[in-house]
């Protein structure tokens, strides 16, 4: 009995304790240990427990560090602590050190889009990186008009937003991921002459938020945008595509000697992130994350591990898309910012959409282009919220200022450069076409399916005539007109889009019109081009109720106007006479001194009004 | 737990009194067998730090040539990406170009924390401790000014780091 009190006794008093112990063990705090945390800049002492956890230790370090928990990453004895594990797993005792290394998220990484990153394996379209802005600038928005492209794109996902801007990027995706929609749109005689205007481009490049921002961050960016040469010169190659990949191929060369200087790539790494990369990533936001994040991802965050190696060819893998690896001047940079601008803001669309109107045409050839127009013939909704764009509405109001405009446009669509004949045919209807789609009554019942498809139906009905009676046709002509339109426009149900339009287009009345109407908002598979001007004209004035142009401010309007008359201007065969353009111009230069009016004129001609650059073009051929 | 994909982490070591010492300064750095130039290997690059910061080449790739020679630090699961993470922040911060002194704070230096940072062990002593063997002597003490003025960096890499910080 003693014994057993005595044995017990002694277990019970070291039971107690280990007892006690154990409890408090269970119970009470664990050891604390002292874990020393090591950045590459910093290093704090943690007091945690012994049996935490790594997600614990996280949590604290990244109170302390002031990131979030996803960023950081742990690392001790080589190995990476991930978060369900303990510290004593890792065997972290007290004292020790561990390694931190907090991930910047400055990366808009993996925007989903495939496009974006087929693009950067998109190298041979003609824009040069350089201009490669400028061009998708006034190439993307005439996409805006395509939400088109952009449901396209979307239909892959579910036809599902109706985000209008969110189409308009998944257009300008579109865009980059086809070269050959590229090529065609910079053959387009309409963008070059747009191109041709280096105040146009500068407002357009301007009038981006987000190129703002830029400009704020990179003075030498405003510079640029200022210089009339550079711009010229940018507006020049954007133009020609030849010249374009030439300049891009200098310039990598140029590039890759710099690389090789000692310290060379630094200046370059440094040009880059400075300037470039900003711009990229804004401009990428747009078309869906940075192709280059994983080329140089490792160049990114890499620093310089993979160009060091070579000759850093990896930007002409994709020169076009978003031109950032090409680490070229600032000019590549502005020009990739136009074109992410460009993509986004509103009045630029406007100027564009205007331009767009001509690319309508080929793109709409595509298949994918087609089974866009189908969904958006099935969605009103989408028609609606497309046509509601303000840009259109003001593309909308400034072509119904100008008739003679709206004409060049449609003229200059593809569809009808093949035909003359419909080009006359429709001259003369258009102002009324125009009245037309500014009146209300027809923007309603542009959004109505019902109607769409009663038109759709009358177009039917007479693209049926026509073949039956073709002498019956003509007196249809103006009073169908409008009303063929209306059914051009309207998604048609059973009839695939692209039966009626096709067979119309030989019918030289219903031909112009149909496909005009749906090339605007349902844009109708098939309707190849169709006046791209009516197509858009139509769209915008659908929408809006009041077509007065309350979304733009003065001087958006006055970009419009001034749009519309590049367009004007370059596209018409019968340009308003360079001698009247200029007028004010060589009045200037006489003053200057500069008598010889040819060479004025030529020189203001191969300038494009721009007075300093004729002088010195002047001046250039007479050596002094 | 499945580890993660461990990449091995080696240390080359390339002995510059053999050539590059004897022009790279006038003194005997060979002193000792020392005058050695570190650079750590992982990912297939070549990491070192010189007078220009953090560089990095292909193994082997620097002016240097292949090393003389190479310990095995050990292996990491660090991935490459975290990796160059962590470079870029030692860039801007402990190891920037003009941080470097030959005998304090050199390609070693970085060497050795690279190697702890991976895998937890430091370099082998011998290479870490030539510095103080060489500034312990009175030659050492005596041309310290001008050695501090000496600055390595082997060409053939190219710049690591984020040199405007944008992290």
């Amino acid at each position: 009995m003693a014994e057993n009190g005595e044995s017990s006794g002694p277990p019970r008093p070291s039971r107690g304790p280990a007892a006690a112990q154990g409890s408090a063990a269970a119970q009470a705090e664990p050891k604390i240990i002292k874990v020393t945390v090591k950045t590459p800049k910093e290093k704090e002492e943690f007091a945690v427990p012994e049996n935490s956890s790594v997600q614990q230790f996280k949590e604290a370090i990244s109170k302390r560090f002031k990131s979030q928990t996803d960023q950081l990453v742990l690392i001790f004895a080589g190995k990476i602590l991930k978060d369900q594990d303990t510290l004593i797993q890792h065997g972290i005792h007290d004292g020790l050190t561990v390694h931190l290394v907090i991930k910047s998220q400055n990366r808009p990484q993996g925007q989903s889009t495939q496009p974006s990153n087929a693009a950067g394996t998109n190298a041979t379209s003609a824009s040069t990186p350089r201009s490669n802005s400028t061009p998708i600038s006034t190439n993307s928005n005439p996409f805006g008009l395509g939400s088109l492209g952009g449901l396209a794109g979307l239909s892959s996902l579910g036809l599902s937003s109706t985000n209008f801007s969110e189409l308009q990027s998944q257009m300008q995706q579109q865009l980059m991921a086809s070269p050959e929609m590229m090529i065609q749109i910079m053959e387009n005689p309409f963008v070059q002459s747009m191109l041709s205007n280096p105040d146009l481009m500068r407002q357009l490049i301007m009038a981006n938020p987000q190129m703002q921002q830029l400009i704020q961050r990179n003075p030498e960016i405003s510079h640029l945008l200022n210089n009339p040469d550079i711009m010229r010169q940018t507006l020049e190659i954007a133009r020609n595509p030849a010249m374009m990949q030439e300049m891009m191929r200098n310039q990598d060369l140029a590039l890759s000697n710099l690389e090789s200087i000692p310290g060379g790539y630094n200046a370059l790494r440094r040009m880059y992130t400075d300037i470039q990369e900003p711009m990229l990533n804004a401009a990428q936001e747009q078309f869906g994350g940075n192709p280059f994040a994983s080329v140089g991802s490792s160049s990114s965050s890499g620093e310089g591990t993979q160009p060091s190696r070579t000759e850093n060819r990896d930007p002409l893998p994709n020169p076009w898309a978003p031109p950032p690896a090409t680490q070229s001047s600032a000019t590549t940079s502005t020009t990739t910012s136009t074109g992410s601008g460009s993509g986004n803001s509103s009045s630029n669309a406007t100027g564009n959409t205007v331009a767009a109107a001509n690319y309508v045409a080929s793109i709409f050839s595509t298949p994918g282009m087609q089974s866009l127009l189908q969904q958006i013939t099935e969605n009103p909704q989408l028609i609606q919220n497309m046509l509601s764009a303000p840009y259109m509405r003001s593309m909308m109001q400034s072509l119904s200022q100008n008739p003679d405009l709206a004409a060049q446009m449609m003229l200059n669509s593809p569809l009808f450069t093949a035909n003359p004949q419909l080009q006359e045919q429709m001259r003369p209807q258009l102002p009324a076409f125009l009245q037309q789609m500014q009146n209300p009554d027809t923007l309603s019942a542009m959004s109505n399916p019902r109607a769409m498809q009663a038109l759709m139906q009358i177009q039917q009905g007479l693209q049926t005539l026509a073949t039956e009676a073709p002498g019956l046709i003509p007196s249809f002509t103006p009073g169908v007109g409008v009303g063929v339109l209306g059914t051009a426009i309207g998604p048609v149900g059973p009839v695939t889009p692209l039966g009626p339009i096709g067979p119309i287009v030989p019918f030289t009345p219903i031909g112009p019109i149909g496909p005009i109407g749906p090339t605007g908002p349902a844009g109708p598979p098939g309707s190849t081009g169709s006046g791209g001007p009516t197509g858009p004209t139509v769209s915008s004035a659908a929408p809006s109720e009041s077509t007065s142009p309350t979304s733009e401010s003065g001087p958006n309007q006055q970009f419009i106007q001034q749009m519309v008359q590049a367009l004007a201007g370059a596209n018409a065969p019968q340009l308003p006479n360079p001698e009247v353009r200029f007028q004010q111009q060589l009045e200037q230069l006489n003053a200057m001194g500069f008598l010889n009016r040819e060479a004025n004129l030529q020189a203001l001609i191969a300038t494009g009004g721009d007075i300093n650059a004729a002088i010195e073009r002047l001046l250039g051929s007479q050596p002094s | 737990m499945e580890p993660p994909n461990l990449y091995p982490v080696k240390l080359y070591v390339y002995d510059l009194s053999k050539g590059l010492a004897r022009r790279l300064s006038p003194i005997m750095l060979g002193e000792g067998e020392g005058a050695r130039h570190t650079s750590i290997v992982v990912h297939k690059d070549e990491f070192f730090f010189g007078s220009g910061g953090i560089s990095s080449c292909p193994p082997g790739g620097t002016l240097l040539g292949p090393p003389d020679s190479v310990v095995d630090v050990g292996s990491t699961e660090v991935t490459e990406e975290i990796f160059l993470e962590y470079l870029s922040s030692l860039g801007e911060s402990l190891f920037r170009g003009e941080a470097y002194n030959l005998f304090e704070h050199n390609c070693n230096t970085f060497s050795n924390e690279v190697a702890q940072f991976l895998t937890g062990r430091k370099i082998p002593s011998y290479i870490t401790d030539l510095p103080s063997e060489v500034l312990s002597t009175p030659f050492g003490q005596a041309l310290r000014p001008l050695l501090d003025s000496i600055q390595i960096q082997p060409p053939g890499g190219s710049s690591v780091g984020r040199p405007n910080g944008q992290s």
